[in-house]
C-alpha cells in the first residue's frame, strides 16, 4: 500500500541538506541496527525519512544487567546502558547490510572519553552512514552521555572535536536533564553541529516496594513516552529560538505517538520527528502518523510539511514567531 | 547450538473467542489470530496490548495454536496491573497481538525422549511442545508440571506408567492422556495422586530410573520460575544430557529492537548480553547456568 506519488512528495523534507522522504526519524536504541523492525509484517521504512542506529561505542559493550525496562505511567523507563558491539563491527559487519536505497541511516556515536567520541565518529566518516549523530546525553552510563551534555563545556568541546574529524552532517542530540537547553544548544551551534536532535530521556528511577530495591538494574534510567511530551515541546521551542537564526534544523522527539503529537513538534520549531517508545506500542505507527501529518496539511491548505515548522503562533504576539 | 530463527512478525487484531477464569486468578484465553496460528511454535509467545488505553505491551506464550481454525491460545495468571486489564477483556472484544515471536523449543532426532519439566505460568509452553511432538512423531515426551495453585486443566489417574515414580503418584492432564503422552503433577500443596514437593524431584526419579541407553537419547526442555530452571539445569549437567530452557524478563518492544529483555548468557567467545525475545526464550541451559 505505498502512498500516491503527490502526496508522498508533500511528507519529504530536507534535514541539513538529507532528503529525508518523510519527517519520521526512527530513534537510537530503539531499533537496533536498522534491521529488526522489518520483521514486523507490513513495516516499511519507505515510512521513515531516517533511522538513528544503536549508540555506538569505540570498544563492545556488554550493557547494563537486568531489569533494563519498566513501565511507567503513560511512559516507560529505560537502562540498556549502550549495549553494542563495537564501531568496527558496526561498519564492517552491519552497514554493508544496510539497503540504503530505503531511508537515510544515521549513526549515532557515544563515549566515555572526548577522545573516544573522536575515535568512533572518525570510523564512521568513512562508512557509507549518512550522518553522525552525536549522544552527549544518555543516561545510563558511568562516564560521558549525559555527564557531558549537562556542561555546555564539555557538549562544546565534544561536538568541536568531532567536527574536525568529519564533514558528514552532525546532529548533535541534546540533553533535557540540564539547566539551560539553549545555551548549550548555543555553544554546540559554534562549535560545528549542523543540527539537533531534542530531547534525550529524563533521568528517573523506580523502586520496588517489597523488596526495597530500584527496579532497574542500573539502579536509574531514562524516561521516555508521552510522559515527557510536554516537557519535550518546551525544550524544542526554546531549542529552536537559538537555532532557526542560523539555519540549524530540530529533530523534534519525546512521547510522539500520534499525528497530533508529530504536528505540535513541527509547529515548535522541529524540522523532523522522532519515533520511539511509540513504536513499542504499535509498529506499524509510521504510516498512521504520516497519513494524519497529510489530512492536516489538507485542512489547513499547506503544501508540505516544510511549511508547518515554527508556525508557533505566540499569545503574546498573536502573530506567527516563525 | 540451538539454530537462530527469524520468522515473520505479524500484527493482528484479534477477535477473543473465549476466556476462561481457573481458580488462582489463572486464566485461559483463545483469541482469533490465524497469521500467528499458522506458523506459532512451541516457546514462542505473542506480544499482548491487553487494552487499548495500556499502550505497553505484554508477553504471553503460547499455550496452544490451531492454523486450521486461525486460533491461538494462552494461559496466563494475574500478576500485576497488566495481566489484570487482560483480564477483564470479555469474548467479542478484540485483542492487538505481535506474533508470533522468538526461538521455538527445538527437539533435536538423536534425542528422541523428551523430558519436559514446567513450572507455574511456565506450563503453556511445555504442553503445547508435548503435542507438536507426538503430532510430528518426534519422539516419546514425558511431561512433569509443578504448581502451587490448582490446575487449570482436566485431571485423570493415569494408565501411562512412568519409570522411578511411585505408583500413587499416578494424576495426570486428561488432554496429554488423551495424545498417549505420560504426565505427572508435582505441588507442596498435598492433592491425592500428586507428588507433594517439587517437579524437579520427579525430573530426578525419572533421569535416574533410565537405562544408560535411554538416557543418552534424552533431551530436557524446561520452562518456568528461574530457581527451577537452575535446577533442572543442575539436573542436565549431572546425568549429562541437554536441556533448554525458556527464560522471562521485562519486555518493551519485543521484537529485538531495544535490547530492553537481554540477559547474560555465556557463548563461546565469552560473557554476552542476549534479548530473550527473538535471541531466546529458548536458550541452552549451558548458556544461562553455565556448562
Amino acid at each position: 500500500m505505498s502512498r500516491d506519488p503527490e502526496q508522498a512528495e508533500r511528507l519529504r523534507v530536507d534535514f541539513c541538506g538529507l532528503d529525508f522522504q518523510t519527517p519520521i526519524v526512527l530513534l537510537s536504541g530503539c531499533v537496533g541496527f536498522g534491521d529488526e523492525y522489518t520483521r514486523v509484517v507490513g513495516f516499511s521504512h519507505a515510512e521513515v525519512g531516517a533511522v538513528c542506529l544503536k549508540g555506538t561505542t569505540a570498544q563492545p559493550r556488554l550493557g547494563n544487567p537486568p531489569h533494563r525496562v519498566y513501565e511507567t505511567p503513560a511512559g516507560m523507563l529505560n537502562a540498556i546502558g549502550l549495549q553494542n558491539p563495537g564501531v568496527d563491527h558496526v561498519v564492517e559487519e552491519i552497514l554493508p547490510t544496510l539497503d540504503f536505497t530505503e531511508t537515510r541511516f544515521i549513526a549515532n556515536v557515544s563515549g566515555s572519553t572526548i577522545e573516544e567520541y573522536v575515535r568512533v565518529t572518525e570510523r564512521f566518516d568513512d562508512s557509507p552512514i549518512d550522518a553522525i549523530e552525536i549522544n552527549i546525553s544518555c543516561p545510563n552510563v558511568k562516564a560521558g552521555g549525559v555527564a557531558f551534555g549537562n556542561d555546555p563545556d564539555m557538549s562544546a568541546r565534544v561536538v568541536e572535536a568531532c567536527r574536525k574529524v568529519t564533514r558528514k552532517p552532525l546532529i548533535t542530540k541534546l540533553s533535557p536533564n540540564q539547566t539551560d537547553i539553549a545555551e548549550n544548544a548555543r555553544r554546540c551551534i559554534e562549535a560545528g553541529t549542523d543540527a539537533f536532535a531534542a530531547i534525550n530521556t529524563l533521568m528517573g528511577m523506580a523502586i520496588d516496594i517489597e523488596s526495597r530495591t530500584p527496579v532497574l538494574g542500573n539502579d536509574q534510567g531514562g524516561l521516555s513516552g508521552p510522559a515527557i511530551k510536554p516537557v519535550a515541546l518546551l525544550k524544542v521551542h526554546q531549542v529552536y529560538q537559538v537555532a532557526r537564526p542560523h539555519g540549524i534544523p530540530i529533530i523534534g522527539q519525546g512521547g510522539v505517538t500520534t499525528p497530533e503529537d508529530a504536528i505540535e513538534f513541527l509547529i515548535a520549531g522541529a524540522t523532523a520527528v522522532g519515533v520511539g517508545t511509540a513504536l513499542f506500542y504499535d509498529p506499524l505507527v509510521c504510516r498512521t502518523i504520516n497519513d494524519g501529518i497529510l489530512d492536516y496539511l489538507d485542512r489547513h491548505g499547506l503544501a508540505t510539511v516544510g511549511q508547518l515548522t515554527g508556525t508557533l503562533v505566540r499569545n503574546d504576539e498573536g502573530t506567527c514567531c516563525a | 547450538m540451538l539454530a537462530p530463527h527469524r520468522n515473520p512478525i505479524h500484527a493482528e487484531f484479534g477477535e477473543i473467542l473465549c476466556h476462561h477464569e481457573h481458580p488462582g486468578g489463572q486464566y485461559l484465553l483463545r483469541v482469533m489470530a490465524p497469521a500467528c496460528a499458522a506458523v506459532a511454535e512451541p516457546g514462542q509467545f505473542a506480544h499482548i496490548r491487553v487494552t487499548p488505553e495500556r499502550p505497553m505491551r505484554r508477553p504471553l506464550s503460547l499455550l496452544r495454536a490451531a492454523p486450521g481454525e486461525g486460533w491461538v491460545e494462552f494461559l496466563y495468571k494475574v500478576v500485576g496491573e497488566g495481566t489484570a486489564l487482560l483480564a477483564g477483556r470479555q469474548p467479542g472484544d478484540f485483542l492487538d497481538l505481535l506474533g508470533p515471536i522468538g526461538r521455538p523449543f527445538q527437539p533435536h532426532p538423536e534425542h528422541p525422549r523428551q523430558l519436559l519439566v514446567g513450572g507455574g505460568v511456565g506450563i503453556p509452553p511445555i504442553l503445547f511442545l508435548a503435542e507438536r511432538i507426538r503430532e510430528r512423531e518426534e519422539g516419546t515426551p514425558v511431561v512433569f508440571m509443578g504448581s502451587e495453585l490448582p490446575f487449570p486443566f482436566l485431571t485423570t489417574p493415569s494408565a501411562l506408567p512412568v519409570p522411578g515414580l511411585p505408583e500413587e503418584t499416578d494424576l495426570a492432564l486428561q488432554w496429554m492422556e488423551d495424545l498417549g503422552i505420560a504426565s505427572r503433577l508435582a505441588s507442596r500443596v498435598p492433592r491425592p495422586g500428586v507428588h507433594r514437593g517439587l517437579v524437579t524431584e520427579l525430573a530426578r526419579d525419572w533421569l535416574a530410573a533410565q537405562h544408560p541407553d535411554h538416557l543418552r537419547e534424552v533431551e530436557i526442555f524446561a520452562c518456568g520460575p528461574h530457581p527451577m530452571l537452575a535446577a533442572v539445569a543442575e539436573l542436565a549437567r549431572e546425568f549429562g544430557v541437554p536441556c533448554q530452557v525458556s527464560l522471562e524478563e521485562f519486555m518493551a518492544c519485543g521484537v529485538g529492537g531495544c535490547a530492553g529483555c537481554a540477559v547474560p548468557v555465556n557463548t563461546p567467545e565469552g560473557p554476552a548480553m542476549k534479548r530473550v525475545c527473538v535471541d531466546g526464550p529458548v536458550f541452552e541451559a549451558r548458556e544461562v547456568f553455565g556448562p
